[in-house]
């Protein structure tokens, strides 16, 4: 039972949360001013602490440092008391558990510093072991450049000693590393401790411009965290430090950790500027569901066109002139990195519309790899009469390769750029003798494509076999043969949000639901999590998902994944669009 | 005794887990011994009750600690320079001690005043020294002034310390307490006896004629910086209430070889503490009516009590300076700028965060 942390926001593995003291701390933060030690058990019996609202107790520990043998581990694990105060128990990744903390303190992270795997282990698997709702307190490792990522694992605080004890040593501590204090010219740093000559800057001053800098730098963290942007800025910052770049990579390689963690949606763009991002939860699953959920219900031929800066790509310029070619007459799939493949029926479906990536008209060998992986393995799902390639010249490699693999023959179109007057005509004649497929075909593949994507391999026709659409794209809403509505395509994020005859359709069909079941209660705007008996384990954030109970019936958004919802006592489990008192 | 034998303490459960892992470490070695050579010997000078003395200090290759083969305490890797096996003879024990006198004769213009005579284990203990050896190693030293012999608490007996003192030895019997602090000394240690043990022991001693010397572990495996100046602090202040403990050699924790300290070690769990830190507690104790002595052992490295690297070797100067003279006020005469470092990591380090600085 967490009765004094509860989770706000979640970016990933990282999350904002609020440690709920009587001055309540948010989190990521350092826990410095508010913890207090109740003392070591190797040196003493201890008294039970009486602890306080004002901060949070470290039950009496046995610290387990980094190589303490598993057998020592178990044989003098203590008990942890039950205690009505904010209370954290000290644990080694190997004896994580739940014993009713609000927060775990990881012992050894002396061991982990610098050494990734170790790291990534330790983090995965306590974070794994205790509930979700709980902070997970990693002290004596933060610095300025390693917190972001140290945050980005999964730690929710920090405290400055390793801040604090590198000033005294005279080693500078910024975002980009450490330089010694007499290897430095000039204090690159505007905090107060920096500000006087540093000729007169000694000691004590680098331990106030460390821990300022570690300051600083956590609220950078919390900033993108609440703006979903965490990834974005580790992929960047975590370069400074071979360690740290080690981290997040065998992070990517622990993917079941970071997917359950990972939202099916965001606001904020994802900036695809370096290799890295190819690698990432949002990329590797929309590759995913595209080529093994999505179907291509169009008759026509496969255009594959290149994407566009400007999304949805059906607002570019370029997209707008291949359109005016293509006249309906073809199957309009972008060919992008990081991305994949986007047929036109996803361009909105997050991340199709939010990515931005750096062109330079070159590939490296991992984008040609991963694009022409997706590319095949979307072919071999997907058959087409005819495929017209209108590429440039540097997608040539990727289809070509693709051509090989399969043995197919594509139809090029381009003389020198694709949006050239001759490029344009070439590919208008190449299609002009195929038919034209109709506005409302478009909108029911649209509504159709953008199901199988979300709930899975043949959703589209399961869940709307009757479909009549209303509205004029993106505005679609999806209703049945009696023109009750059933969805609606929300064109922020390209899913589709049910209403409650929707919902029911989906319990009522073969597609694998995502349910949450409640209490008995009706819920108006969200669920809590207390309120949650339990939830399917794929659920994530972002879903859509059916809300019951014994008076309730409702459809919502998750906030929380599955396994959060199930184990967390606090926070917002789900939002709640539409309910039904039963 | 209230633990007359380790296979008794060997039933509790933390001893179990610490035991099977020492016996783990320590069957990864694999090197034997020669019992006809002691295992170390060498002459220093040493601080007594009476007096500075030259000394002669014997480390007695005897077969070796009968409780490190049950798996042992958490930092003492010295069982390695014991015999494979099984016990050594009498007059192999004979050989060495014949080899040391050698040594002495070759190394000192004079013979020691001190003779100091170590076995890794209990030298009173007759399963590792035959009671014909120690009567006649007894005898050998007769002429000295003082001797020192090691043992266990248990093996302490009034009879044995007077076949010493009947020679016209002042005698003391030197103990490894390691801390008065009987949690510490249990589940950090992972040694078996009481303080009550050591009372007992003292008590014999007195009554044999002798007196004891304790020595001390500073921070053993899972104690901080300050938890391991705290518990050497009170350790002296209680051995010192001992009646026949005159003397505390209180030495830091240093990396051996094949022991669970070394496991820590290599994992970033363990730093031997400070020279700061044995300064301090020789400093806060000097005023105790006893002497304490601390010969750090590896001074200035990583795996031996240690600084930044630029005072070492001035620390360790006061430190030794200390011992011979009990004078609190050399230390004021070294200072440098890792006081504060080590000030910080004495506020700030816990049991579940350390070490905050190598």
């Amino acid at each position: 039972m967490t009765d004094y942390f509860e989770v706000h926001h979640r970016d990933g593995a990282a999350r904002i949360g609020e440690l709920r003291l009587s001055d309540p701390l948010r989190t990521p933060a350092l826990a410095d001013d508010v913890v207090a030690d109740a003392g070591s058990l190797w040196t003493a019996d201890r008294d039970l602490p009486e602890g306080d609202e004002a901060t949070l107790t470290v039950l009496p520990h046995r610290g387990l440092p980094g190589g303490t043998p598993e057998e020592v581990q178990e044989a003098f694990a203590p008990d942890y008391p039950d205690v009505d105060y904010p209370s954290a128990a000290v644990v080694s990744a190997d004896t994580a558990a739940d014993y009713g903390a609000d927060a775990y303190v990881l012992s050894a992270g002396q061991n982990y510093v610098g050494h990734a795997a170790a790291f990534v282990e330790a983090v995965v698997q306590t974070r794994e072991a205790i509930p979700a709702d709980t902070a997970l307190f990693l002290p004596g490792v933060a610095t300025p450049a390693n917190v972001a990522t140290l945050v980005y694992a999964g730690v929710d605080l920090v405290d400055a000693d390793r801040a604090v004890v590198k000033g005294t040593q005279g080693t500078y501590l910024t975002v980009d590393g450490e330089q010694s204090l007499a290897d430095l010219d000039e204090l690159p740093c505007a905090c107060p401790a920096c500000q006087q000559p540093i000729a007169e800057f000694d000691r004590d001053d680098c331990v106030e411009h460390n821990v300022n800098a570690l300051d600083a730098a956590l609220r950078t963290v919390r900033g993108r965290i609440r703006n979903g942007r965490l990834r974005d800025y580790v992929e960047g910052q975590a370069r400074h430090e071979q360690w740290l770049t080690a981290t997040f990579r065998r992070l990517d390689q622990q993917y079941a950790y970071l997917e359950q963690r990972t939202p099916l949606l965001r606001e904020a763009e994802l900036t695809a500027a370096t290799e890295d991002t190819l690698k990432r939860v949002e990329i590797q699953r929309f590759a995913q569901r595209v080529t093994e959920r999505y179907v291509n219900r169009f008759d026509n031929p496969l255009v594959l066109v290149p994407c566009s800066a400007r999304k949805p790509y059906s607002e570019s310029k370029s997209h707008g002139q291949y359109h005016d070619a293509i006249q309906f007459r073809g199957h309009t799939v972008s060919m992008t990195s990081p991305i994949g493949v986007v047929p036109q029926e996803l361009e909105l479906t997050y991340p199709a519309q939010h990515y931005d990536s750096v062109v330079t008209g070159e590939w490296s060998a991992n984008e040609i790899e991963f694009v022409s992986t997706v590319l095949t393995r979307y072919l071999e799902r997907n058959e087409y009469p005819r495929i017209v390639a209108h590429v440039p010249e540097d997608y040539r490699p990727i289809c070509e390769r693709v051509e090989d693999e399969l043995g197919l023959d594509f139809e090029y179109t381009v003389e020198d750029h694709p949006t050239t007057t001759d490029s344009l005509a070439n590919l208008a004649s190449t299609l002009q003798e195929e038919p034209k497929y109709e506005k409302r075909e478009r909108q029911h593949n649209t509504i159709r494509a953008v199901a199988d994507y979300q709930f899975g391999d043949g959703a589209g026709d399961a869940l709307f076999d009757d479909l009549t659409t209303q509205g004029r794209y993106p505005q679609l809403r999806a209703h049945d043969g009696d023109g009750t509505q059933l969805a609606q395509l929300v064109r922020q994020y390209g899913t589709l949000s049910f209403t409650l005859a929707g919902a029911r359709r989906w319990l009522d069909s073969d597609v694998p639901t995502k349910r949450v079941e409640i209490d008995g209660f009706v819920p108006h705007g969200s669920v809590l999590a207390p309120g949650v008996v339990d939830a399917d384990d794929d659920i994530r954030v972002g879903d859509e998902v059916v809300i019951e109970g014994p008076k309730a019936f409702a459809v919502g958004r998750a906030e929380m994944s599955g396994p959060e919802m199930a184990e967390s006592t606090r926070g917002v489990a789900s939002q709640v669009r539409h309910v039904e008192e039963i | 005794m209230s633990k007359p034998s380790p296979e008794v303490y060997e039933q509790g459960k933390g001893m179990d887990a610490h035991n099977k892992v020492m016996r783990e470490i320590r069957g990864r070695k694999d090197a034997t011994y020669d019992p006809t050579e002691p295992t170390r010997v060498w002459i220093d000078e040493d601080n007594t009750p009476d007096g500075v003395y030259q000394s002669l200090t014997i480390i007695l290759n005897t077969g070796g600690c009968r409780w490190a083969r049950a798996g042992g305490c958490t930092m003492c890797g010295y069982v390695a320079e014991s015999v494979e096996g099984g016990s050594v003879s009498h007059d192999d024990l004979m050989t060495q001690v014949e080899a040391c006198l050698d040594h002495e004769a070759e190394n000192a213009d004079e013979e020691s005043g001190l003779v100091k005579i170590y076995t890794s284990g209990s030298f009173l203990d007759e399963r590792e020294v035959p009671a014909e050896t120690r009567r006649a190693i007894a005898e050998t030293f007769g002429d000295r002034d003082r001797i020192v012999v090691e043992s266990l608490p248990d093996f302490v007996s009034e009879a044995k310390v007077r076949e010493f003192t009947e020679q016209g030895l002042e005698t003391d019997v030197a103990v490894g307490l390691e801390t008065a602090t009987d949690r510490v000394r249990h589940d950090c240690v992972n040694k078996y006896f009481d303080f009550a043990d050591f009372e007992d022991a003292c008590t014999e001693a007195v009554a044999g004629g002798g007196g004891v010397k304790a020595y001390l572990l500073m921070k053993p495996a899972f104690l901080s910086e300050s938890e391991a100046i705290a518990d050497m602090k009170s350790s002296v202040r209680r051995c010192a209430a001992v009646e026949g403990c005159h003397t505390v050699s209180m030495n830091p924790t240093n990396v051996q070889k094949f022991t669970m300290v070394e496991q820590l070690y290599w994992s970033d769990g363990y730093r031997p503490p400070w020279l700061w830190s044995v300064a301090k507690v020789l400093e806060d104790t000097a005023d105790e009516d006893v002497i304490v002595v601390s010969d750090p052992v590896g001074h200035g490295s990583a795996r031996g009590a240690h600084n930044c690297g630029e005072c070492d070797d001035r620390v360790q100067r006061a430190i030794k300076d200390f011992d011979l003279r009990q004078d609190p006020s050399v230390f004021e005469q070294v200072s440098c700028e890792c006081e504060r470092t080590w000030k910080t990591v004495v506020e700030r380090e816990t049991s579940y965060s350390m070490p905050l600085a190598r």
